[in-house]
């Protein structure tokens, strides 16, 4: 290739001048590491898995006919569930590596995002949301904290699932592992039902996130352009060189194509 | 005494002899102390030694001490339609006091009582069936003049062991449940120095009263316990993983209404409120009434009677989870979830539509920014 002065942008007949493009000096910056994704993906996978085959085991629609002998339909579903648990237990260690280990959107401090200016940030996201105006919205580099409270209302709640599951899970093994270590939950969740009731009732946070949340993340990305969704999958997203975000200082940076190796992997704090 | 016809066990005599003396063959009894040795958990091949145990056994000291009860538990323990062995073993525990089951009645009785305790102190074991009041002083169960608080405190201070008999002795049952209008409580909320094991059920049943008995009379000390303080010989397995009924739960075929088809075919019992998955209890092995049946075999589901505060904590028995803060969790909780959920998915519809609108019409006035030009904040600034 030889480097000559810039060229003008290739033009393509239709598409140029009809479809609006962003401009100006836009870069890719990586946010989201592997351990992230591999365990967001994990969790979605499991946790709708989880809420399918829960939602079987509390009320199982199907009856089938005939010998018991000929059908496993409720011993299917609980396998079904308890293979979700392992993998999303599995997706849980891999997340709280990396609360350690990850940047500053992904370590532990992020999931509190209570301070008062992401308190107003907040309101300012809602008010946003309901009149529906993007120009109002405050921007970020990582989670809006009005998405953050979300993730972190996720993490507690697959938590208490955890806690409460494995504890019912235990059960048909007295004195075995999962029996032993969760013992002390029965007794603070006023008996075997308690904890039922209470992994019955937090079942029901899930379908209410997956909607809201795929809808926002694919509703940002169409609104923003900056590749959110896509950050999940590539771990990095765009950004403009002017655009001021609420969370973190960019600086400058030029715009360095992908392929060069040069990109910057980091964002500094503010 | 259960055994009208047999000869009273006389203080200083053996076990053996009593037997003898009553008339019960060597056979017989090796058969129960096999059954014994089984229901305990030490197999068959332990019976000579807990026959041995049992021969050579001192008549013991046992007071019962009925408290604010319904005798269910008394009932159930002597329940048999024909004499049986287990029942001369628990001779034993009729003989010093029992207002149920003892023929002095009054003063006397009382005088029986306070004398066996204080010639045998230290060493008899104490039976409780049934709860303490606590509310207004404890007037509400009184005996000869004293609250049954004062009795049980009494009784306690001299006894080697304790056997709470029946979910009241522990937990309190119905009297205890909400509002528990007599402040009902345990034998092990008033009593904390003494070994107390919990004979859990309501009622128990009578073959692990026995078997109790006979591990204390064999071993010297009370068998080990669960968290709960119930022998796990006995109450170490979930109903649900012992119950004949469990492969129509692994195959999805459930009992829907008390009449439909499903419950002729003898289904399971899990959509009518079955608590099995939640309770530890011999009832499926052991059975009731020298194995005719269990309540799950005749087609009643399990009410979880076994388990801390059962009246509270499995109720509804007809339903799978229990009320909480006195609504019932599967209708409300599962209509407020599912409408946050249906709300939730309609809402985000209803947003998606309004979003695309707004941004279509925005879009439509958007500059179109010359070719090359400088990049300003509008031109990126989507929107
Ligand atoms: C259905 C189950 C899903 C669950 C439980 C789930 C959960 C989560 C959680 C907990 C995070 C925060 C990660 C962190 O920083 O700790 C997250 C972020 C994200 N998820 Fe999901 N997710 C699901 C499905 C999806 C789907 C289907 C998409 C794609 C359309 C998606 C796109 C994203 C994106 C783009 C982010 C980053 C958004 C941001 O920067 O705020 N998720 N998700
Ligand atoms: C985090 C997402 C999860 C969801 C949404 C979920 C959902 C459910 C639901 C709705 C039920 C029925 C509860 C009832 O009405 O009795 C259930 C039962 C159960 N779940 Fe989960 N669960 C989750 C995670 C787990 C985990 C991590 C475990 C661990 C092994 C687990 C183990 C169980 C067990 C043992 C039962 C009872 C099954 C039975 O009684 O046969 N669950 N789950
Ligand atoms: S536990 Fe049940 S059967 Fe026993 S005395 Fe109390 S109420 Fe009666
Ligand atoms: S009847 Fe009750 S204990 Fe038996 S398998 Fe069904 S749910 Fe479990």
């Amino acid at each position: 290739m030889t480097t000559g002065p810039a060229r003008p942008p290739a033009r393509l007949p239709w598409f140029d001048t009809r479809l609006p493009r962003m401009r100006g000096d836009i870069t890719w910056i990586y946010l989201w590491g592997a351990p992230l994704r591999v365990s967001h993906w994990l969790a979605a996978v499991s946790l709708v898995v989880l809420f399918g085959t829960g939602l079987f085991i509390s009320f199982p629609f199907w009856v089938s006919a005939g010998e018991a002998s000929g059908h496993f339909l409720m011993g299917r579903f609980r396998f079904v569930h308890f293979l979700a648990a392992t993998v999303i237990v599995f997706a849980g260690i891999i997340r709280v590596y990396w609360l350690f280990a990850g940047n500053q959107f992904e370590r532990w401090p992020a999931l509190w995002p209570f301070t008062r200016a992401n308190i107003g940030h907040m309101g300012a996201m809602l008010k946003s949301y309901l009149t529906l105006d993007p120009k109002i919205q405050p921007h970020f580099v990582g989670h809006n904290p009005l998405a953050q409270v979300a993730y972190t209302a996720i993490y507690v709640g697959t938590t208490i699932m955890m806690i409460t599951g494995f504890t019912l899970y235990g059960q048909s093994n007295p004195g075995g592992f999962f029996f032993t270590i969760f013992q002390w939950v029965p007794g603070m969740m006023g008996g075997l039902q308690g904890v039922r009731v209470v992994h019955h009732t937090v079942a029901w946070l899930y379908p209410i996130f997956f909607s809201i949340h795929i809808y926002l993340a694919i509703r940002a990305d169409y609104i923003e352009r900056a590749g959110v969704v896509s950050s999940m999958l590539t771990g990095g997203r765009f950004v403009a060189s002017h655009e001021k975000f609420e969370d973190c200082d960019l600086g400058d940076h030029p715009s360095v194509p992908w392929h060069t190796g040069e990109h910057p992997t980091w964002v500094k704090p503010q | 005494m259960f055994l009208r016809k047999a000869e009273p066990w006389l203080d200083g005599s053996t076990l053996g002899e009593h037997l003898e003396e009553s008339g019960v063959s060597r056979r017989s009894f090796l058969e129960f102390c096999t059954e014994m040795a089984v229901v305990l958990g030490l197999g068959s091949a332990a019976a000579p030694s807990v026959a041995k145990a049992l021969e050579t056994q001192k008549r013991p000291t046992v007071i019962w001490l009925e408290m604010q009860e319904c005798t269910g538990c008394v009932e159930s323990t002597i329940r048999s339609e024909a004499p049986t062995i287990g029942d001369l073993v628990l001779d034993v525990v009729s003989l010093d006091y029992s207002e149920t089951l003892m023929a002095a009645a009054g003063h006397a009785a009382e005088k029986a009582r306070a004398d066996s305790m204080a010639k045998n102190k230290g060493s008899y074991v104490l039976i409780v069936t049934g709860s303490v009041p606590t509310k207004e002083d404890g007037i509400y169960c009184c005996v000869a003049g004293k609250t049954i608080r004062q009795h049980l405190e009494e009784a306690a201070e001299g006894a080697a062991a304790i056997i709470a008999l029946g979910a009241c002795a522990h937990w309190g049952s119905v009297q205890a449940a909400r509002p528990n209008p007599t402040g009902a409580v345990g034998v092990r909320d008033i009593i904390k120095n003494k070994p107390i094991i919990n004979i859990a059920g309501c009622p128990p049943i009578g073959d692990v009263v026995t078997a109790t008995v006979v591990h204390y009379l064999t071993f010297g000390r009370l068998p080990s316990t669960d968290r709960e303080g119930r022998p796990l010989f006995a109450y170490g397995n979930r109903i649900h993983d012992q119950c004949s009924r469990r492969a129509h739960f692994d195959a999805g075929q459930y009992v829907e209404v008390f009449d439909d088809e499903n419950a002729r075919r003898g289904w399971c019992l899990y959509q009518v409120g079955c608590k099995g998955p939640a309770t530890y209890s011999p009832c499926p092995i052991v059975q009731w009434n020298q194995r005719t049946s269990w309540p799950i075999g005749a087609g009643h589901p399990c009410i979880g009677c076994t388990e801390p505060y059962f009246w509270d904590t499995m109720s509804p028995f007809y339903r799978r989870l229990p009320n909480v803060g006195g609504f019932g969790v599967e209708e409300r909780i599962d209509t407020i979830g599912a409408s946050l959920a249906i709300g939730a998915a309609a809402g985000v519809a209803a947003h998606a539509g309004m979003t695309v609108l707004h941004q279509i019409r925005s879009r439509k006035n958007m500059k179109q920014l010359p070719e090359h030009a400088p990049a300003s904040p509008e031109d990126s600034n989507n929107g």
